[in-house]
């Protein structure tokens, strides 16, 4: 019967071809690690802040005089709602953490380079979503931080030339964050997500068209590929089981690490907090764009921080895969670069003092220099691997790539 | 999370200026029992509840989680059982008295970095200056009178009867912040401990799918 049913379905939509093509012969590298679990984690994230998401709103409502209370009547009286909120506030969190990882090793094994670059690029313009549906939504509670937090950032697009004034009106839908712009922020909150997904699908239909990056940096032969299903498929849910455990100890036990103590006091515009901190996912930009003195470049200067990784198919100029894993100055370029995001993280958090500020200027340097100097930096790298001599191994995968690369164009 | 990322940093998102930070706060242990909140209602209702409301706390969840009805009854006078605990005092007269209205105290503890901490050292902060006027360590600005009458206690006994006081009234009132507290820990320790588990069957699992690789 069951048979019938899957042959009756098969003439009219591909369902078996589909499975098998994408999840039972789908070839996944065999030498993956645990650092490419975070793709499926993001998904399940995502998945967990759509279905969240959902049941909050039925209970929130984007309307200044009374959002800050329903935030409490979803804390207080509706069924388990403070857990829905706890989950949603921390899976933010998570989300960004989980992202920030995968991107991590996305840049340290080099995944981003050919033919991955437009994997790497719908995965860019996921991040800009992302960073955007976070933003709207911490207006949503209505607090003092949600409140200053809106008009600070929604204040920096003043430094649009020509019209940034209008763009500012024209985003809060009203001369002052207010009532308007809590409205939209909710739409677009709910609108956001679904472009999420959207972008997610492409960014899945690239990842099964050039299939998974691995840490030898090249294409396996075939006899190296095993299937997604049951391998990967059990490896991600186990990794799933310990993001899980993560995930609920701060659910349950730490969830006012991810809220402002400042944000449970109304949203209140006369009133402004001694010290506006945006959550702790921007901080780094933020530190950014306080490093530049001048408003218009502080702000070229921070979208410019997000958008530049978007580069790095182009400014690797190394011949040799793998990334970190073969290459010793990479690798150290890498960690020292995860270390200057910290210092970025550290001096957005505090109140900035000429200390920090100046703390601030030099990692902001090193953050844009480890970009702008990669092509050079490659480049001698690769000079100097290659004239002491690459390892057999090394060599053999280049031949290999070399070799990949060819089939490809003939095709 | 963010606190778990840079604890080194010490915050100052306070509406209020940064004293708390100058001064060290007093180490504060939250006692959410039912008996330690019952006291700390009673004393609420004496000190606090004539200026300040507590609007996201109804009658009924003092009920609900289990104290003393006649007790409740006691408090709530003519005001219905689910009522919240609004106060008597008028945004008008409060202005006239003080030159500010009272802050709601539902989410105080919440509300004030330094939390129950912050909250009871405030509370027991107030002293005398040279000259005779009221003023608090943690908070000189505060427009809110000594309710406890700290400053002007001298007598040891009274005035560890008024820490005390001030302990329940904190412990009240990190209960009224976020009153499935008790109930979120419980719940936790099931699902976090189903989760364990359950990764320990994934890994299993997992070991047992790549096993017939090797062969």
């Amino acid at each position: 019967m069951a048979n019938k049913i899957i042959n009756w379905i098969d003439l009219r939509f591909p369902l078996t071809s589909f499975i098998k093509h994408e999840l039972t012969d789908y070839p996944t590298p065999r030498n993956l690690g645990y650092w490419w679990n975070f793709g499926f984690l993001a998904g399940f994230v995502l998945m967990l802040q759509v279905l969240t998401g959902l049941f909050l709103a039925f209970h929130y409502k984007p309307d200044a005089a009374i959002a800050f209370d329903s935030i409490q009547h979803i804390m207080r009286d509706v069924n388990y709602g403070w857990l829905l909120r706890y989950m949603h506030a921390t899976g933010a969190s998570a989300f960004f953490l989980v992202i920030y990882v995968h991107m991590a090793r996305t840049l340290y094994y080099g995944s981003y380079r050919a033919p991955r670059e437009l994997m790497w690029w719908t995965g860019q313009g996921l991040l800009l979503l992302l960073m955007a549906t976070a933003f709207m939504g911490y207006l949503l509670p209505w607090g003092q931080m949600s409140f200053w937090g809106a008009t600070v950032i929604t204040n920096l697009f003043r430094a649009t030339p020509f019209i940034g004034d209008q763009v500012v009106v024209w985003l809060r839908g009203d001369y002052a964050v207010g009532d308007d712009t809590l409205t939209r922020f909710f739409a677009l909150h709910y609108l956001f997500p679904f472009l999420i997904i959207g972008a997610v699908v492409v960014h899945l239909v690239a990842l099964h068209s050039v299939k998974s990056s691995n840490p030898s940096g090249i294409d396996l032969a075939d006899k190296d590929n095993i299937p997604l299903h049951p391998y990967y498929t059990s490896k991600d849910f186990f990794g799933l089981g310990v993001f899980l455990i993560v995930y609920f100890i701060v659910v349950f036990y730490f969830p006012h690490s991810v809220l402002e103590a400042a944000n449970n006091v109304p949203a209140n515009p006369l009133i402004t907090p001694d010290h506006i901190v945006p959550e702790w996912y921007f901080l780094p930009f933020y530190a950014i764009l306080r490093s530049v003195p001048n408003t218009v470049g502080g702000v070229a200067a921070m979208g410019l921080s997000v958008m530049i990784f978007a580069f790095m198919p182009f400014l690797d100029r190394s011949r040799i895969p793998g990334g970190g894993r073969y290459r010793p100055v990479y690798r150290i370029m890498f960690f020292a670069f995860m270390l200057d995001i910290l210092v970025l993280g550290y001096v957005g958090y505090v109140p900035p003092t000429s200390k920090t500020i100046a703390i601030g200027q030099v990692a902001t340097f090193y953050y844009f220099g480890s970009f702008l100097l990669l092509p050079l930096v490659s480049k001698a790298e690769d000079r100097w691997l290659f004239k002491r001599g690459l390892p057999t191994k090394i060599k053999d995968l280049i031949a290999s790539e070399e070799e990949e690369k060819k089939k490809r164009r003939q095709r | 999370m963010r606190k778990l990322i840079a604890p080194l940093a010490l915050s100052c998102i306070t509406l209020f200026p940064a004293h708390a930070d100058e001064i060290k706060l007093e180490k504060f242990q939250v006692d959410t029992s039912v008996i330690a909140v019952e006291r700390g209602v009673d004393a609420f209702m004496n000190a606090c509840h004539g200026c300040h409301s507590l609007k996201y706390v109804h009658y009924r969840d003092l009920a609900d989680f289990g104290i003393d009805k006649d007790r409740i009854t006691a408090w709530r006078g003519d005001s219905t059982l689910d009522s919240a605990m609004a106060s008597l005092l008028s945004d008008e007269a409060a202005l006239q008295s003080f030159g500010k209205v009272p802050p709601d105290l539902s989410m105080m503890v919440r509300a004030r970095e330094g939390g129950a901490g912050y909250l009871y050292s405030y509370l027991t902060g107030y002293y005398l200056t040279p000259d005779g006027k009221t003023s608090n360590h943690f908070f000189p600005l505060t427009k809110m009178p000594d309710a406890l009458e700290i400053s002007t206690a001298t007598d040891p006994v009274k005035r560890s009867r008024i820490l005390e006081q001030a302990h329940d009234i904190v412990s009240f009132l990190f209960w009224a912040a976020d009153p499935h507290e008790a109930e979120r820990e419980t719940l936790g320790y099931y699902v976090i401990g189903y989760l364990i588990i359950l990764t320990v069957l994934l890994y299993n699992v997992k070991l047992q799918v790549w096993s017939r690789l090797k062969a």
